[in-house]
């Protein structure tokens, strides 16, 4: 109790609060805007953590992280723009939603449900971390390779009008993240002899393209349908979502904050992955699977829910073991270290009133996020004021600024403009996005983990059935296509009788 | 041009590029060692097998089906009418973009690039706005950027002005 009374007294220091704030802040902008990644900003905090005490310092670190994770909504759901990979499964609906008049509405879910899953995700490290890192440790490349196989399954879902249409977006995802310097041994895969080949295809830089390039074309495009595009102000709803809403989709929370955090705890996975799993489970358990894609509010629930607990999720590796589950992750177990706090269990005993402390800036750190987010809506939805043409004009130049930032490279301009009107063509002729995004997010994971478990067996393929768990995730990738499966046959039939009934 | 014609080109344009892609997999890059080497030409050959099984799908499938029934499919919408030019004039302009963001910097490309969007593009034709939006949208982003949040913006190998 001392130890906890102590920790109160660490993170409420006028000192702590405004770090805290200024990091979420930081991490919203940074977030927010395509191109500029959370870790971007935790690099740039960083240095001002050391000037400061643990607590801030952490606070100050880990609300850059969480401002950035929430942030990524923000432009996906005004623009259809991801501003990280966590949200680009919040496209999907979050998009719709605002061309239907109903950003506001969007956006106070994306927020409220976001910092429902963060402290969720909190509250199942503070009771489970033990547990929980035991189990994560337990994956090795051959669970970690099932895993996301089981999370390549859910592109069956994804595909839109046509199946086959679908997994050819999924293949060409994948076979655009082989290109460059192979990441196992070095060797460079078509290449072209080019030294900025050799870096490859950043997934940021083909998100952006993706999404922002066909957007562009679309506004500069003479005939272009300018009704489409996201209504004026004066037709906008500024309304939040109500308690009823909330109280509706606890269930589909509570799951997606389960995924978010069983995805973030497992070492190298991230909040795509979970986002993506989590939209998949809301479309496959949803009443309406029909108005997903539509602008169905579920639909934004679940990605945000889950992409936030992952940093719950993170903390459980990171905290009790020292394992950094991705770059952004990396940089606050730096920030740890700096401050005297070594991870392990012994960091639970020698540094407890710390330890709480640091849970307890995350709560503020929502608690943030959550305040400046509700009462940026009324500014951001004013990006919908300004004309399509000159909010395009305006996005070119975010996007080329955002693809340039990330390797300080023009050859990552030239990639996000090819890929964009690739992406323009193939959305033209009803090849859906989503899957080529899946594909690309999951498909570096898929093969270095193949690969690795293979080496480590010694090219025995029997470690791929003698783990329960990799069994488990193996027979959830088959049940997901099976049932995707019938479904589509079944809606094919209901499609036939249609079309019979209106030709007679 | 029908849904099927679409289908059938979009299937032999994906057919081609899954065997060139292939033929270039197979050329260039080295195969594992084996006892577990599994190499960095597998998944990459996988993948473009994998385009070549599902082109040849989609284009037996438009090919088969009934020159109507693509037509009269309710979850089969028309495609959309691709506007070529604005798409290759944002292929153009992003590309010459990112050639001055390298050369001249962020604070000469920017400019130059809005107005040439606005004037050919978007027809603006008031000096005043050309003006006011090119420098407003610079000095706005450079100041953002690289004043307050410590972004590096592009400074020109040619012409260096900050």
């Amino acid at each position: 109790m001392e130890q906890f009374l102590n920790a109160f007294a660490l993170a409420f220091t006028p000192m702590s609060i405004a770090a805290i704030g200024l990091g979420s802040l930081v991490g919203l902008i940074f977030g927010s805007i395509p191109g500029l990644t959370f870790t971007v900003a935790l690099a740039l905090a960083l240095p001002i953590s050391f000037s400061l005490d643990a607590v801030p310092a952490i606070g100050l670190l880990l609300g850059t992280y969480i401002g950035g994770m929430t942030g990524g909504s923000v432009s996906a759901i005004l623009l259809g723009i991801p501003g990280t990979p966590s949200a680009a499964a919040t496209v999907l609906d979050g998009h719709p939603m605002t061309r239907n008049g109903d950003a506001s509405l969007a956006l106070g879910t994306a927020v409220i449900v976001s910092v429902f899953g963060g402290i969720f995700s909190l509250i199942i490290m503070i009771v489970s971390v033990d547990l929980v890192s035991k189990v994560a440790i337990g994956f090795g490349p051959a669970e970690i390779f099932a895993l996301v196989l089981f999370g390549f399954s859910t592109i069956c879902g994804l595909c839109g009008i046509s199946l086959i249409k679908g997994l050819i977006s999924g293949v060409l995802g994948l076979m655009i993240m082989t290109i460059g310097l192979d990441a196992i041994e070095g060797v460079p895969r078509l290449t072209f002899g080019s030294v900025n080949m050799l870096q490859g295809i950043n997934l940021l830089v083909a998100l952006i393209g993706l999404f922002a390039v066909p957007f562009i074309v679309e506004a500069f495009s003479d005939e272009s349908d300018r009704t489409g595009g996201p209504k004026r102000m004066s037709n906008i709803r500024p309304e939040l979502p109500s308690l009823r809403l909330l109280y509706q989709n606890v269930g589909l929370m509570i799951r997606s904050a389960l995924i978010g955090t069983g995805i973030g705890a497992i070492p190298g996975t991230g909040g795509a992955i979970a986002s993506f799993l989590a939209y998949d489970n809301a479309r496959r358990f949803s009443k309406k699977p029909e108005t997903f894609g539509k602008g169905n509010i579920e639909g934004v629930i679940a990605p945000e829910t889950a992409n936030n607990a992952v940093t719950g999720g993170t903390l459980i590796p990171l905290l009790s073991l020292g394992i950094p589950g991705d770059p952004a992750t990396a940089i606050v177990l730096a920030g740890l270290m700096i401050h005297g706090l070594v991870p392990g269990p012994a960091l639970f005993m020698n540094h407890a009133s710390e330890v709480y402390g640091i849970y307890i800036a995350v709560v503020l750190a929502y608690v943030w996020v959550l305040g400046l987010q509700l009462l940026g809506i009324r500014i951001f939805v004013h990006v919908l004021r300004v004309p399509r043409d000159i909010l395009a004009l305006v996005v070119l130049v975010l996007c080329a600024i955002g693809a340039y930032s990330i390797r300080n490279s023009a050859f990552d301009i030239y990639a996000m403009a090819i890929i964009g009107v690739s992406a323009y063509v193939l959305v033209a002729v009803r090849i859906p996005i989503t899957p080529i995004i899946l594909g690309m997010v999951l498909g570096p994971t898929l093969e270095n983990e193949f690969r690795t478990a293979m080496m480590l067996s010694e090219g025995q393929a029997d470690i791929f059935y003698t783990s329960p768990t990799v069994i488990v995730f193996f027979s959830l990738a088959a049940l997901v296509i099976v049932f995707q499966s019938l479904s589509e046959l079944k809606m094919k039939r209901k499609e036939k009788q249609k079309v019979n009934v209106s030709n007679a | 041009m029908t849904n099927r014609m679409h289908d059938i080109i979009l299937g032999l344009l994906l057919l081609i590029l899954s065997g060139v892609w292939s033929w270039l997999v197979i050329d260039t890059i080295p195969s594992g060692f084996g006892e577990g080497d599994i190499g960095p030409r597998a998944f990459p050959l996988i993948f473009g097998l994998f385009l070549a099984g599902l082109s040849g799908l989609l284009l037996l499938k438009a090919v088969l089906s009934k020159p109507d029934e693509l037509k009269l499919s309710l979850a089969g919408a028309a495609h959309s009418v691709i506007h070529w030019i604005p798409a290759g004039l944002i292929l153009i302009e992003i590309s010459v973009y990112g050639y001055l963001l390298k050369t001249c910097g962020f604070v000469i490309a920017t400019p130059v690039v809005i107005l040439f969007v606005m004037l050919v593009n978007l027809r603006i034709r008031s000096a005043k706005m050309l003006l006011g939006m090119s420098i407003g949208i610079t000095l706005t982003c450079w100041l953002i950027f690289e004043k307050v949040l410590g972004i590096y913006l592009a400074n020109g190998s040619w012409i260096n002005i900050g």
